[in-house]
């Protein structure tokens, strides 16, 4: 009897031991594939590596200086399984209750929570605090943090980088991708504790590439000199915002590009309205006006159908396609028959539409082939309505087709004293560079290039620099003439200094109101557009001014105010030498 | 019945045994230092890289010593006259751990909550493994006993003092110490030698049908035990994860992770803290991701050879009291292995068993080396007519050639 009932163990030894087998095959073999994917869940950790961020440097005169800059800063994670919640919550609130980023009861009373971001951004010092203090299961990565040394100057033109590290607005946003380099990846299997192991050969390393370093032609401290008098002109009139553009007229290099109100673009998150973010001088078309009637002037004289001595009937308004349209001067001395200069002294629109008449070959009419002139003109040569090529982002604006639509002849009319089209400030700079720099419209810059570890600057590549002369040196010669006198009749005496050509054009916008021109002037914008040069030489710099403020009627002289300021200011700080 | 000569022991068993610790000491050796990394960073310990390898070892030389103490040196014999006094001992050392336990003292080493463990400066002793070991060859000698008064089956004369024994054992492993695995290998000991004592089947049927309802009755009633038979049900059927599947789930992610071939010695993943109790529990799940099928099957197999050798030794001893002694052993050594086992693999409910030989530990190895030594001292006694039955070519070798001349050499 014992016998057979040791051979009934042995086939319960068997038969354990085969079920055992069995299962085992259905584990490791059939669902192998689906035990691997599950592994992979829980043991893999993907991490960036991240890349550092490019310098932004700025010039001082010769000298690149650095403006923007990194420091490490550290993000601290927890596992709630392990972490003592008390003594966490006692070193953060002890050293970097700034930078706390959850609600630690809520992450305690989530279940199954083993990984959790508690604190982002902590500096070095700080993290290092914390890291002394020896809790369980608590590690820092490393990552970085944007530092504007600059404080807010130059904010709109620089941006800021976002929470997530990417570049947003002006250079940080327009330039990312040479500023942000490219991550770098690891992925790994990890312990429980989420540290890596050198376990298995799935692991990859791809090592980060560092962002470019990026110099700027602007020019630090004309930059924030600029900002300084920008600010107290805003200050001292009913404008809430100031643009300036401060440019080389034979280059096409942007030494200033500023726009106040400014912001800290370490804090970029206190902002209440996110239009502090804008650059207005880029991205943001609008109508300059009078400034305009430059390049309709040009377009008629490089045409050889006009000089600034042509002269016209002016009764103070014209009526085209039904519509009157006013000189906005209406003194009784300039009715009659005048001159193209005094019109352009005076800005008179009725001279415009009188430019724009003579370049359809008529005296009396606009005809098509004067607004498909005018239209090669605006659009192809002075390149309006179309991006200018700089390394920033930039709006495109709009340049009404001459022959489609309605009211084209009105519409065209307008385009001389510049209403009815769409174009940035950075647009109207870079046009009036060439009306007046010799007739080249060349592609404006911002960025001289990226710095190398060695310090040269190495231009960027894939960037298409234009040189296109557009109008003859002689038409440049005579817009110069014009400009300069121009000064005359409404700067006081002493405002330029001598030894020096300053020549200018203001321009006073409508604002469109529900679809039409607002013609109570409750609202408008002012702008004023010069050079400087030494006495008898070529233009050197084109400085823009543009003013503004909702609801507030902001003329062309206070516009023209801040540029007599910056002028001078100009002058001085870059020792332009007078000829006296 | 008749005496035998001595003759070669089973040698399958000496080396499948020898086998297994060695195979054991080779993975802690590999997961070891993962496991002291694990403890170090959790819970700010520090062991040594080495720390778990060390007391592996430890484990394995004093497991070795006992096995070939009970193999070699003490005969079986001898042991079985004290089988009273080790099995009072046995009794006793369980029932002071308890009542120290009770008294709060640091001689009771208590590890959530369930005191299994006397501690004693460095050293620490769990009574459980001697128990089993007591019960084995007590319940031998008093199964013997009884066949020899004839009172097997006899209400008054066996089955009264045979529950009481085995009542007492269990009371003190299973409430007192909150060890159901322990519990479990005892059940397995009293009925796989009740099986082959001769007692009728029809009684042993109805205790073992009673015992069953204690037990699920037991199991039912207890929050810490239902908790497990939960977290199994929802793991077999896949339904959400939590705490208590933890365990299990990554038990059967290692072993599914393993595949065919495994991953490799030192490559294991699970092992770096994913798996609780790894390196002693779960050590067979290791196992699974580090050798993949192929090496279970193997380690199944040398599990399996162990056990049908016992069988045969059992089965070929004419000797009344040394079978009962040896199928104890093979029933306790069964009771590891599949429950351990069946439950890495989701098969049955976490009772937390260990592996024997495998796992890391040194008093359930040094009791089971033992105790495997002692199976093997019998073995050296089998008859040889019941022995030819299952001969195969080896072992007649091994009867013809080593234990006739050593015989001669002796005399």
């Amino acid at each position: 009897m014992s016998q057979n009932r040791i051979k009934l163990l042995k086939y319960v030894v068997i038969a354990a031991l085969g079920i055992i087998s069995v299962r085992l095959f259905f584990i490791q073999i059939i669902e192998h594939s689906e035990w691997l994917a599950k592994a992979d869940e829980q043991h893999t950790i993907l991490e960036t590596i991240p890349a550092e961020r490019g310098k932004i440097y700025m010039m001082d005169r010769d000298e690149p200086v650095a403006v923007v800059m990194n420091q490490t800063t550290y993000s601290i994670i927890i596992d709630p399984a392990v972490t003592d919640k008390s003594e966490l919550q006692d070193a953060l609130q002890t050293y970097a209750p700034d930078y706390i980023s959850a609600n630690l009861d809520e992450v305690y009373a989530t279940e199954g929570l083993r990984y959790y971001v508690v604190a982002k951004g902590v500096p070095h010092s700080i993290a290092t605090k914390i890291a002394d203090k020896g809790l369980s299961s608590v590690w820092f990565q490393r990552g970085s943090g944007r530092v504007y040394l600059e404080g807010e100057t130059a904010s709109g033109l620089l941006g800021f980088v976002n929470a997530d590290g990417l570049g947003q607005y002006g250079v940080e946003g327009s330039l990312n991708n040479l500023l942000s380099g490219k991550d770098g990846l690891l992925k790994s299997v990890s312990d429980v504790n989420n540290v890596a192991l050198s376990i298995g050969d799935d692991n990859i390393k791809i090592p980060a590439e560092n962002g470019q370093d990026v110099v700027l032609s602007v020019d630090r401290s004309l930059e924030r000199g600029v900002e300084e008098i920008t600010v107290d002109a805003v200050n001292s009139t009913v404008a809430t915002n100031a643009s300036v553009l401060i440019m080389n007229a034979n280059t096409g290099e942007v030494l200033t590009m500023a726009n106040v109100p400014n912001y800290n673009p370490a804090d970029y998150g206190n902002v209440v309205d996110a239009s502090a973010y804008t650059n207005y001088v880029t991205e943001v078309p609008y109508e300059p006006a009078s400034i305009c009637k430059n390049f309709a002037f040009s377009a008629a004289i490089n045409e050889g159908v006009m000089t600034p001595d042509t002269t016209y009937f002016n009764q103070g308004y014209e009526i085209v396609d039904d519509w009157k349209i006013n000189n906005a001067t209406q003194t009784s001395n300039v009715y009659g028959t005048i001159s193209m200069r005094t019109a352009l002294y005076w800005s008179l629109n009725t001279g415009s539409i009188y430019a724009l008449k003579l370049l359809g070959g008529s005296t009396t009419d606009i005809t098509q082939q004067g607004r498909e002139k005018l239209y090669d003109y605006y659009y192809n040569k002075f390149r309006l309505g179309q991006p200018t090529g700089i390394e920033l982002i930039e709006a495109i604006g709009y340049i009404e087709d001459p022959n489609e639509g309605w009211g084209r002849d009105s519409t065209y009319a307008n385009m001389t004293f510049g209403q009815n089209l769409q174009i940035t400030m950075l647009q109207t700079a870079t046009a009036f560079s060439a009306v007046v720099n010799g007739g080249y419209w060349r592609t404006p810059s911002i960025v001289k290039g990226t710095m190398s570890a060695d310090g040269t600057i190495n231009p960027l590549e894939n960037t298409e620099k234009v040189e296109d002369q557009i109008l003859t040196s002689d038409t440049s010669a005579m817009m110069r003439e014009m400009l300069i006198h121009n000064r005359d009749y409404k700067v006081k005496d002493g405002t330029d200094k001598p030894g020096y050509d300053v020549g200018g054009k203001s321009g006073t916008a409508q604002v469109v109101v529900n679809g039409a021109y607002d013609d109570t002037y409750a609202q408008l914008i002012g702008s004023y557009i010069g050079f400087v040069a030494p006495s008898g030489e070529m233009p050197q710099y084109i400085i823009m001014t543009k003013m503004w403020g909702e609801g507030q009627s902001i003329d062309s002289g206070i516009a023209m105010d801040l540029f007599n300021s910056l002028s001078n200011y100009v002058i001085d700080y870059l020792k332009i030498k007078p000829n006296i | 019945m008749k005496s035998n000569r001595k003759h070669k022991s089973d040698l399958a068993i000496l080396f499948a045994t020898l086998g297994l610790m060695a195979l054991g000491l080779i993975v802690i050796y590999a997961i070891g230092p993962m496991r002291a990394n694990v403890l170090n960073s959790t819970y700010g310990t520090d062991y040594d890289s080495n720390y778990f390898f060390i007391g592996q070892l430890r484990s394995v030389i004093l497991a070795v010593i006992a096995f070939f103490l009970a193999f070699k040196v003490i005969p079986y014999k001898y042991i079985r006259k004290f089988a009273k006094p080790i099995m009072i001992t046995a009794l006793g050392l369980s029932a002071m751990l308890w009542v120290l336990s009770l008294a709060g003292s640091s001689l009771a080493k208590c590890e959530l909550g369930e005191c299994r463990w006397f501690q004693l400066g460095p050293a620490s002793f769990q009574p459980a493994e001697f128990l089993k070991l007591a019960l084995v060859i007590y319940l031998a000698d008093f199964l013997t006993r009884k066949k020899e008064e004839g009172t097997i089956g006899d209400f008054r004369e066996f089955w009264l003092p045979l529950i009481a024994i085995c009542g007492l054992s269990l009371f003190l492993v299973v409430i007192a110490q909150g060890d159901l695995g322990t519990g479990v290998a005892l059940i397995s000991i009293i009925f796989g030698m009740l099986l082959v004592s001769g007692i009728p089947a029809k009684q042993y049927l109805i205790m073992l049908t009673i015992v069953l309802a204690v037990a699920v009755g037991s199991v039912a009633t207890s929050s810490h035990r239902m908790e497990r038979v939960d977290a199994w049900f929802a793991t077999i059927t896949g339904s959400e994860s939590n705490d208590s599947t933890y365990h299990i789930e990554n038990a059967m992610l290692a072993i599914g992770t393993g595949g065919l071939f495994g991953v490799g010695i030192g490559n294991s993943i699970q092992a770096t803290g994913y798996l609780p109790e790894s390196i002693n529990d779960s050590v067979f799940a290791i196992m699974g991701e580090t050798f993949g099928f192929v090496g279970l099957f193997l380690i199944i197999a040398v599990f399996g050879v162990i056990l049908l050798r016992m069988l045969k030794v059992a089965n070929g001893t004419a000797d009344y009291n040394e079978r009962l002694l040896v199928i104890g052993i093979f029933a306790w050594t069964l009771a590891q292995v599949t429950v351990n086992i069946m439950a890495m693999t989701g098969l049955v409910p976490v009772t937390g068993i260990t592996l024997p030989l495998l796992s890391y530990g040194g008093t359930s190895m040094i009791f089971i080396a033992f105790a495997i030594g002692l199976s093997l001292q019998i073995s050296c006694y089998t008859s040889r007519e019941v022995s030819k039955e299952n001969e195969n070519i080896n072992s007649r070798r091994g009867v013809r050639g080593a234990h006739y001349t050593s015989r001669r050499r002796n005399s």
